[in-house]
């Protein structure tokens, strides 16, 4: 069923971030310092993201020396379609204007989404 | 610098508990990644925003908010019922009028709660923030006709607008009534169980009409913590959209009877007649406008019939609360008023009726979806 869906400019930097390559895990300081957002946007942004299942999240397996484990993040496949749907310039077009139209909607129009 | 950060990560790492276990993992995995952060106030900056993580999606603003106001309401409680016992000479035989009405009031505020608790009539509070400030504001309100009606006896004494001192046999028949109607509503539920329900609200409107005539100040104060509790509650029929129509379409039309009555009043009483007429006609016209607004903002499809009954009971709602709102504002501000705490709602319900009717017989014209922002069309 073809259906609207409507993300903000930070949700489409946050997007073009992990399809930037979408089959690694990415974790959140990695992902903010790509997007320049902050801690208290990014995650509520991947957590609508993950609610819709358009990303998937797990922890870093073993325990790592000398730092705590890492919260991993990847686009699903319909997080991937949804992401990659936009053109080819979508994400650093949304990434110049994430910052001069921070909080306008951005419509994406005419998503198809995977039943 | 490093002691508050590790106060802000230890904060962070404890308030991460408050949240529920699928949320959990989020403000966590914040917290592990501060460590990557350059030390200072990069990282405390990062740690904040971890902070209002967990604010936001243990919607503690919302709770913290709404919990401040209840204890407001409380202490205000608190601070009416000391009023009530402070002002007037114990031999006075209208501080024992004035300390029943206010007992009966607060009582009221922390009784419902309690008794519908569990059917969820008057409780729990509803999630919304509109929800939750009118809880506030309404509860507030009948608390203020307490402070209202001891500040007038203290003033004025007994008075041609009075009702005049504490009558025990009242008080007395009006709390049998009320006994009398819930044991014959368990006795009736448990003798004819399948019984039509129509039948049981008829006698307790009965019931209610004749506490009503025998304590009438009491049973408004009932009335009305009753109603404001069950249109907050998360069962509550009224819509949020309703809801906020109601309550700005009330508080404007009150604040602006206020005024003209300070105008008004203060220099003749001839207006007293007319400005009441302008006060009931002011509020059934703007709670049809209420109405209307409320029908409109109701979302839906399926049967048009369905959606057109549902929109003009969202107007009736809407304009039942425009009129109680201006009801109980009103009496807030001039006791004399009371009388608007019963003609209020009915015109309001009037009104909004009519509006709400009107409204759904003439439904929005869809408009065409227009993108604002950049217009990135995808096709598969």
């Amino acid at each position: 069923m073809a259906r609207r869906a409507e993300f903000s400019a930070q949700t489409l930097s946050v997007l073009a971030a992990l399809c930037a390559e979408p089959r690694e895990w990415r974790h959140g300081y990695g992902i903010a310092r790509e997007t320049g957002l902050k801690s208290g946007t990014l995650y509520p942004i991947l957590i609508r993201l993950a609610d819709r299942g358009l990303v998937e999240a797990r922890w870093e397996e073993g325990q790592p020396a000398g730092r705590p484990r890492r919260h991993l993040y990847r686009l699903t496949p319909e997080g991937l379609a949804s992401a990659g749907a936009a053109p080819a310039d979508t994400p650093a077009q949304v990434r110049a204007g994430a910052s001069r139209q921070a909080g306008r909607r951005v419509a994406v129009r005419g998503v198809r989404w995977a039943d | 610098m490093g002691g508050l950060t590790r106060a802000l990560a230890g904060l962070l790492r404890y308030t991460a508990r408050l949240l529920p276990p699928g949320r959990r993992q989020w403000a966590e995995a914040a917290g592990a990644e501060a460590g990557e952060v350059a030390a200072g106030w990069p990282r405390l900056r990062w740690l904040a925003g971890g902070l209002w993580l967990v604010a936001r999606e243990a919607k503690m603003m919302r709770k913290v908010g709404y919990w401040l106001g209840a204890g407001a309401v409380a202490a205000g409680a608190a601070w009416v019922v000391w009023l009530s016992w402070r002002t007037s000479p114990a031999a006075d035989p209208q501080a024992v009028t004035d300390r029943v009405r206010v007992l009966v009031g607060a009582a009221a505020l922390v009784v419902l709660p309690w008794v519908g608790r569990r059917r969820g009539w008057f409780g729990p509070a509803g999630s919304s923030i509109t929800a939750r400030l009118v809880r506030v504001a309404g509860c507030a309100a009948v608390c203020g006709l307490g402070v209202a009606v001891v500040r007038m006896d203290s003033h004025l004494g007994l008075g041609p607008h009075s009702p005049g001192p504490f009558s025990l046999l009242r008080e007395i028949i009006a709390l049998v009534l009320v006994g009398a109607a819930l044991a014959a509503r368990a006795a009736g539920k448990a003798r004819w169980p399948d019984a039509d329900p129509s039948a049981q609200w008829f006698l307790a409107a009965i019931a209610g009409l004749l506490v009503f005539f025998a304590v009438p100040l009491q049973a408004l104060a009932i009335v009305y913590a009753a109603g404001v509790l069950a249109v907050t509650s998360l069962r509550s029929p009224v819509a949020n959209a309703s809801l906020a129509a109601g309550a700005i379409t009330g508080l404007a039309v009150s604040l602006a009877a206020g005024l003209a009555t300070y105008e008004l009043a203060s220099s003749s009483d001839r207006y007293v007649g007319l400005l009441f007429l302008s006060v009931v006609t002011a509020v059934f016209l703007l709670a049809a406008l209420a109405g209307v607004a409320a029908a409109r903002l109701l979302p839906g499809t399926g049967d048009p019939e369905e959606l057109r009954m549902a929109r003009g009971r969202q107007g009736l709602l809407a304009g039942s609360v425009a009129g109680a709102v201006c009801g109980l504002l009103l009496t807030n501000l001039f006791v004399v008023a009371v009388v608007m705490m019963v003609i209020g709602p009915l015109a309001g319900a009037g009104g909004g009726a009519i509006g709400g009717l009107i409204a759904a017989d003439h439904p929005r014209r869809s408009r065409p979806a227009r993108s604002r922002a950049a217009g990135l069309f995808a096709r598969f």
